[in-house]
């Protein structure tokens, strides 16, 4: 099934309203929509690598596809293709040739798929479902590592030189459960750390190595209603994703309370917020060169089956990213 | 204007935005990071070795007000800390000047600011006196050692209680571990909306979606009741987290909150799983099987039935009963935030004195249909055997009748004295729970 389904590929009706409905927020950004958008909530966005020229976005879904579109430099979308799972997707990535995609799913398997042929076979076996996947090669990294969030609140951190091995477990800076972690390097482009988000608004920045932990480590408070009004209790939602920009090393969050907001780590500030959305955002990624920030728009389950409404469609956001990401200057 | 005293020592962090002057020509380095408004920021410590405070709610906006007639010896210009707003210690991370400020928690008013120096010949000398920093940095988060009295703990407490307000407050997701003072507070399961989601979507094709409701209610209520005790902190609670907090394993039997007796939950359960998703054994989509291995495995607890560390007791499954005995399952609001609760809901006497029903009548509360299936410490016994045992009980058990069956309740007659006081005071005590339904003339609804 390389097509959706309908002639042009364009989707069941509803396809491209660029920003055309004025009153509801389902778009209040007016950013790109992407076309032919999945029908269940949306679990995991990546961009292509930078070795393949143009720019493809593949998205998991909890309706147990995973779909390909090509990103044109005018911001136009087109569906290229699909793949199926028996279970939701939760997870997607890129080799680093960008000919092939591999997908994790709750069906518990894991599975290559390749863009040429459009064939996916499956590559991996598991107990329970799968939760996230990675593209790892690397012969000149020196550190390279992975870090990876467990439930009650761990914290693995694997190098990865021969053999995968555990490098190191951290004490969680955090006190509420994980959801989402993402490393950032530094300016040679090695890692050097990982932004943790938790359900509680709150995303930590923590160095591996860092020369001077006490200062260097540090939390703060995002995705929560009120700013700096402290006297009236703030709706706190959970951060739901984080993407490093790949060229300034800025950061961008998305959380349950359908904002997207981007931050300056060095300079601990805030750039931008966006406004609300009507659902929560649950997935986001910045395209190689850090053009293109792409956010999607779906039901998290973040208050449970009642709100969960399967009428309700869900979009990718597709948003000019190179300026809004610069890094602030710092003041000293 | 008077002049800012971090500024000269180069580290204000309100930079621009400063109320004080900042004499041009003074110095100028270090600090920073203050000018980008609006971002709140938590130092989180963990370097004990510093003694570094941390305000309550870190906001980043907030002064300190030093009560001057607190202050020792050779400071200087009090005025400059004056009509600053809150309490607030904003200048989290500086180290020297910054000790014994910021109580957290709800000590706002009484800011131990001993130690605080502002002139610019000693500005360091508040390092001199270590000991008296416990106090204040004692905030909400890296205690930094120090003396472990009761002021400490009344305050470590005091944040708990304040977190747990919070949480309920602010509607945040409640199915996630919570970790204070380098302990794990016992008493909540840490799970993700995506596992509740795979749940739901593995029962949606069977048409019975009760079973789900059911467990999630019963969740849902554990949380609340959990949320509830440490925010009312009646002694026995304070006692059982102040073990906690010290170090000491959690307590187990009917100290309730803290025992990993996996196996009676675990089994309890996957006896829930099986009885609704109809396939015993396999439990397939079922990821709340005792075998787990997926979803639960990286919680690193003994327990591991992929709810980490819950409320293993066996004095559970509190208001499952509850809703399982009511006549409207209905999985009413599903929301964290503390409304007027609904959940508990029909015997509310019953739900809410954690109706701790038990192993005669408790599997009802697994979303059985029937209401009462008898046998069922069997449930209770085993592990995995409870689970291909379970499936068979609920059809044997129907024999029972409904409502005020004995497996449900207890006639008085059955049940001691101590039982019986704990069923007709206000609130059951830490330790003396009855095992053993309560009589059904004791519930008022």
């Amino acid at each position: 099934m390389s097509l959706f389904g309908t002639s042009s590929g364009f989707g069941t009706g509803g396809t491209g309203v660029f920003g055309s409905t004025t009153t509801d927020s389902h778009n209040p950004m007016k950013d790109v929509e992407v076309t032919s958008p999945p029908d269940d909530s949306i679990s995991c966005l990546a961009f292509s690598p930078p070795t393949m020229p143009g720019n493809f976005l593949i998205g998991g879904s909890w309706a147990n596809d995973v779909r390909c579109w090509e990103v044109q430099d005018n911001g136009q979308t087109v569906p290229k293709a699909q793949q199926m799972h028996t279970g939701p997707v939760l997870d997607a990535c890129w080799s680093d040739d960008g000919s092939k995609v591999f997908t994790a799913s709750c069906d518990k398997t894991a599975k290559m798929w390749d863009l040429n042929s459009n064939q996916a076979i499956q590559i991996a076996q598991h107990d329970g479902p799968i939760k996230a996947i990675h593209w790892i090669k690397a012969p000149n990294y020196s550190c390279i590592m992975t870090v990876v969030a467990t439930a009650e609140r761990g914290l693995i951190v694997y190098q990865l030189e021969n053999q995968p091995s555990e490098f190191r477990r951290i004490e969680s800076p955090l006190k509420h459960q994980h959801r989402c972690v993402a490393i950032f390097k530094d300016k040679q482009n090695k890692p050097t750390g990982f932004a943790l988000g938790s359900i509680e608004g709150r995303v930590a920045i923590h160095y591996i190595n860092p020369p001077n932990p006490a200062k260097d480590n540090f939390t703060f408070k995002c995705h929560r209603s009120n700013g700096t009004n402290t006297t009236t209790p703030q709706d706190i939602y959970a951060v739901n994703a984080i993407a490093f920009h790949p060229v300034h090393g800025t950061l961008a969050t998305v959380g349950s309370d359908g904002r997207f907001s981007f931050w300056d780590k060095d300079a601990r500030t805030k750039l931008k917020t966006s406004e609300q959305l009507d659902q929560p955002i649950t997935a986001c990624c910045f395209n190689h060169n850090g053009n293109i920030f792409a956010y999607a728009s779906s039901y998290d389950w973040s208050k449970g089956h009642e709100y969960y409404n399967p009428q309700k469609k869900n979009y990718i956001f597709l948003r000019n990213a190179a300026e809004e990401l610069k890094p602030r200057n710092k003041k000293w | 204007m008077p002049v800012c005293n971090f500024f000269l020592q180069g580290r204000c962090r309100y930079g621009e935005k400063c109320w004080n002057e900042h004499p041009r020509g003074g110095s100028r380095g270090g600090g920073g990071g203050g000018g980008g408004g609006g971002y709140n920021n938590n130092y989180s410590n963990r370097s004990s070795g510093q003694q570094q405070p941390r305000s309550g709610g870190g906001r980043f906006g907030n002064r300190v007000w030093v009560n001057p007639s607190q202050q020792k010896g050779n400071y200087i210009q009090p005025s400059s800390f004056s009509s600053h707003g809150s309490d607030d210690w904003g200048h989290g991370g500086g180290g020297g000047g910054g000790g014994g400020g910021g109580g957290g928690g709800g000590r706002r008013e009484n800011v131990k600011s001993s130690d605080f120096s502002f002139s610019s010949q000693n500005r360091f000398s508040a390092l001199n006196t270590p000991s008296t920093f416990d106090r204040g940095s004692r905030g909400g988060g890296r205690p930094a050692g120090g003396t472990v009295g009761d002021e400490d703990d009344d305050k470590k407490l005091e944040v708990i209680q304040m977190d747990m307000d919070v949480w309920e407050k602010s509607g945040q997701w409640g199915f996630s571990c919570y970790y204070s003072f380098k302990t794990l507070v016992s008493g909540f399961t840490d799970l993700s909306p995506e596992e509740l989601r795979l749940e739901y979507y593995s029962t949606r094709p069977s048409g019975d979606l009760q079973g789900y409701m059911n467990g999630i209610n019963q969740l849902l209520s554990q949380w609340k009741n959990r949320v509830q005790e440490l925010k009312i902190m009646n002694p026995a609670t304070r006692a059982a987290l102040l073990a906690e907090l010290n170090g000491a394993a959690p307590q187990g039997s009917s100290g309730g909150f803290g025992s990993t007796t996996a196996t009676g939950f675990g089994s309890s359960i996957s006896s829930f799983g099986s009885k609704d998703f109809g396939a015993p054994a396999q439990a397939s989509g079922f990821s709340f099987s005792a075998s787990n291995s997926g979803f639960g495995s990286a919680a690193t607890q003994s327990s591991s039935t992929g709810f980490g560390d819950i409320l293993a007791a066996p004095t559970q499954p509190p208001s499952g009963f509850g809703t399982a005995s009511s006549s409207t399952p209905s999985a009413s609001s599903f929301s964290f935030a503390s409304t007027t609760t609904d959940k508990p809901a029909p015997a509310s006497g019953f739900g809410s004195a954690s109706g701790f029903s038990f192993p005669t009548g408790a599997s009802s509360s697994f979303g059985v249909g029937a209401p009462a299936t008898t046998g069922s410490s069997s449930l209770f016994g085993q592990t995995s055997g409870g689970f291909g045992a379970a499936a068979t009980q609920p059809t044997s058990g129907t024999g029972s009748a409904e409502g005020a069956s004995d497996s449900l309740f207890s006639p008085e007659s059955k049940l001691t004295e101590e039982e019986l006081s704990q069923f007709k005071a206000k609130k059951f005590t830490l330790g003396q729970i009855p095992l053993k339904p309560p009589p059904s003339n004791l519930l008022v609804v």
